[in-house]
This record gives structure tokens, sequence and C-alpha cells, in this order.
């Protein structure tokens, strides 16, 4: 049961290794120059990369952010690293942007632009306003690069709890902090379930994604960056409640995965969904069931017991440490209970 | 040396009126490419404000689709910006314009006005890209009549000027 406990992700043999080129693809000469010479090992735990105006080159890097010098060595001192300036800002956004402002209205006004790999890049500048909503960003900041990182095979251990006889799934929710891969657990839930699992006599199952900020497949023209298995459609950037609606009406899905819960809409989708015999699969920000609770919206759910199944993720033991899974009507841990 | 003479003064007449033509040709020339060049960008509009497409797709798109003895340009700036990852759009139009007074007929003013184009393109919204565009192409719409205009007067003129003065000299020499 300790090995159930610990990290999921680590020592995973299957993350491709080219993620980092396919972001140096779309950083400035000057930044790719720096970041190229990091080497291979440490490349491949680097999960953000931030750029800021005048400010030290950063990373996130283990879960701690650490600054590069200009040789590619990474550093706590701010005085030794490499200090961002507007050039370098200017051309990266070019390059993520394809030099076309205009085909990245809608990402703009929702402050990410995704690119080739899913790798999903946070913009932040000037707003301005029309019409009282966002219209578009102006004179960036700051970029933030988040490196996706398809894991497949982390769910595979808790699969079996999700699974329920004969062939189908309790409704799921994924409770974790930010950065702890809640993201990349549901992905690989998603892939496990659509693509069937021999082992367990389960069945693939048709499976549809509201991709609302294009993490979990990273759609890049049409295709999936990520692999979300053979049965699976995938609405790309729609919100979460027009798109749980229009797949319930037009893909006959036997189960719908979205991203992070928390909106009064997001409710009555799910019950919508529900009432259709759709299976639910999705993830939500926070610590514990005690977290959730205090939430609004999220409180009616839990205490309507539509959740049957509760993951908890943290950091403890490494990203994608599974801390517990949960009985949805009781709360009681599954994974202890068994032992 | 009468024969002499004879080959002489036809090669100068000849030469002349090349000459002559040659310069008259031009104003035709920078009219057509003009003419050409109008088409270029109205098709980038398109592919900008209503396909939305990113910029580099856009200008080989329209190299494939317009008359390449222009649209030849947009190709090689799509090259520029592919190949180097350092140059902004701005950046690689005045690259470009270097060699485009020799490949092509332009005039310093019709350059200038494709490299305001050149200094707006791909950094705004669709709805801005768009004024934009209607601002160059107006502006290009012009230097098409002022080129119409030259043409008309000074077409005529060279190609007689070449004759004659190609006369003149043989005349003054023997």
């Amino acid at each position: 049961m300790e090995e159930q406990m610990t990290s999921i992700y680590k020592n995973n043999l299957y993350s491709k290794s080219d993620e980092f080129e396919q972001i140096l693809k779309y950083l400035d000469l000057d930044l790719s120059n720096i970041l190229k010479k990091i080497p291979l090992l440490t490349r491949k735990r680097i999960e953000e990369i931030r750029l800021r105006i005048g400010r030290p080159l950063a990373i996130n890097y283990d879960g701690k952010d650490l600054f590069l010098k200009p040789n590619g060595a990474i550093t706590e001192n701010i005085y030794d690293a490499y200090i961002v300036n507007e050039k370098n800002i200017r051309n990266t956004f070019q390059l993520i942007s394809n030099y076309s402002v205009y085909a990245f209205e809608e990402e703009l006004r929702n402050g990410f632009i995704t690119v080739n790999g899913g790798h999903r890049i946070g913009i932040t500048g000037k707003v301005l306003y029309r019409n009282n909503n966002i219209y578009t960003i102006k004179e960036i900041s700051s970029l933030n690069i988040r490196i996706a990182r398809e894991k497949k095979g982390v769910s595979d251990k808790i699969i079996k709890y999700v699974i329920k006889k004969p062939n189908t799934i309790y409704n799921t929710l994924i409770v974790s902090p930010p950065q702890c891969g809640k993201t990349t657990l549901l992905r690989d839930l998603i892939r496990n379930l659509s693509n069937g699992i021999p082992r367990l006599n389960f069945y693939g199952l048709k499976i549809g994604v509201v991709d609302e900020r294009t993490e979990i497949a990273g759609i890049y023209k049409g295709y999936p960056q990520n692999d979300v298995g053979f049965r699976t459609d995938v609405l790309d950037s729609c919100r979460k409640f027009e798109g749980m609606m229009l797949l319930l009406r037009s893909m006959s899905p036997n189960i719908i995965a979205t991203d992070e819960l928390g909106e009064e809409k997001d409710i009555v989708a799910i019950h919508q969904a529900l009432k259709a015999g759709v299976k639910i699969i999705s993830t939500v920000h926070g610590e514990s069931i005690n977290d959730l609770l205090t939430r609004p919206y999220l409180k009616q759910i839990l205490k309507e017991n539509i959740f049957e199944r509760i993951i908890i993720l943290s950091n403890r033991k490494g990203v994608g440490t599974v801390e517990d899974i949960m009985d949805g009507k009781t709360y009681k841990s599954i994974i202890k209970k068994e032992v | 040396m009468l024969v002499v003479r004879l080959i002489t003064s036809i090669t100068i007449i000849f030469s002349c009126t090349f000459i002559g033509y040659y310069l008259a040709n031009r104003y035709n020339k920078r009219f057509i490419n003009l003419i050409k060049l109008q088409n270029c960008i109205q098709l980038l509009e398109t592919e900008i404000v209503y396909c939305s497409t990113p910029l580099p797709e856009a200008l080989e798109n329209v190299y494939n689709k317009c008359d390449k003895s222009v649209s030849f340009i947009f190709k090689d700036l799509r090259n520029l910006l592919v190949d180097n990852k350092n140059l902004n759009v701005y950046e690689a139009f005045s690259y470009q314009t270097e060699n485009l007074s020799k490949k092509l007929y332009l005039d310093f003013q019709d350059i200038e006005i494709l490299m305001s184009l050149g200094r707006v393109l791909g950094i705004s919204d669709r709805e801005d890209q768009q004024k934009h565009f209607k601002l160059v192409l107006m502006q290009l719409e012009n230097c098409q009549k002022d080129a119409e205009e030259k043409k008309q007067v000074n077409e005529k003129l060279f190609k007689n000027l070449g004759v004659l003065t190609g006369l003149a000299i043989v005349i003054l020499l023997f």
C-alpha cells in the first residue's frame, strides 16, 4: 500500500523527451540559447519558464522558483541571473503568436495561447476593455510557459477504484492544489477509460471532453497533442456549461470529462448529464474535502453525493502523490479500507 | 568609308531607340506592378481579416494564388520570417525592400507604402488590420493613378525621344 501512496509520477519512463525542444522553438534566440545549455536531466524536471520584463529569467523546478544564469546554470541568487529584456518578450510573443496577433484574438482575451505540443503560455500586460469585456492585452509584460508533460500510465494504479462493474465508472472528482498533476491524471484516466483495459476486463467507453483551456487534449490544428484515447471527442476552448450541453446533444458520450469545476452553471450541466445517464469525471482546486465544503457551489454538489469517488492529490512525495481515494457518500477512504 | 558611316549611324539610331523604349517601358511596368501588387494585398487582406490565417501561411497563399512576377516578394518575406527567429515583420519588410527596387519597377513612394504595411502587419486584431489594409490599398490606388498618368505622358515621349536623339546624333556627327 505504501507504494500506492508514493508519487505515481516518479520514474515515469513514458514521458516524451522532446517537449523542451518544442518549447525552445517558441523562444527568443537569446533565451533559447541560454535554455539550450540546461542538461537533459534537469530539463525534464522544469515545469514552468517565466519571463518578466526587467526581471530575472525564472523557472519552476521541482516545485521551487529558481533563476537561470546566462550560462544556463540554475541559481538561487537573483544577482547572477539573466535579466529578461523587452526584446526577449517581444520576440517570444511574436513567435508564440506566429507573427499574427489577429489569429489569437480570442486566446488573448482568455489570457493564454496554446502552442504545438499542448503547452500553455500565459500572458499578462495592459488589458484593454471594450463593452465591459476584456478586449485584448497589449504591452505584454510577463509570459509564463507551462510545459505540458503527458505522462502515460499515471492512472494505471488507481483506475480500478474508478471502474464500476459491469463496464461503467463511478462519477469521479479529482481534488488537488495547483501543480500537483490533476490535469495530467485526468488526461490519463480519459485515455485509459477510452481505450479500455483488457487486464480489468474493461471495454472502452465513449468520452466527450470539454477542454476549456486546451490543456487536456491540447488540440493543435485539429490534432490532439496528447493521447486521449481512441473513443474520445474533444470540444476545444469551449466553456464548460455550453460544452457539456453540446456534447450531450450531439455526441452521445458515456462519460463527460472536464477540468476545474466551480461555477454555478457547471452544476446545472452536471445535473443535465446525470439525467441523461452520463458519467462525469472532473477536477477541482482544493486541499481536502473540508476545504471544498466551504465553497458555495461545490458544497452543493458534494452534499448531493453526485461524485461517488473523490481522489485527493498533493505534492507531499513529489508531484502527483495520491493522498487518498474516498467514497463520495461516506467520505471514507477506500484505499485504507482495503489494506 | 560610306559603309562604315552607315553601320555606325544605324547602330547609334538603334541603341538610342532601344534606350528610349526601355525608359518608356519602365512607366508601363510600374503601372502593371502596382496593379498586381494591389491584387496581392487584397488577397492578403482576405486571408488575414476573414480567414484569420497565421501570417507565414497567409503570405505563402498569396504567393501561390497571385501573379508570381510580383507575389514572389511575399514568398521571400515568409522565408525570411520563418528562417530568422529574431526578425520582426517590419525588419523583414525593410530587408526585403532592398531587393524590391531592383527586381520590381516600383518608385520610392510605392515602397514606402509597402513599408507602412510592414509596420502594422500582424500586430493587432482583425478589425484594426482591416483599417490598415484599407488605407494601404487606397494609397496604392493613388500610386496606380499617378503611374497611369506618368505612363500616358512619358511613354510616347521617351519612345520618340529615343529615336529622335539617335537621329540628331547621327546628323551632328556626319
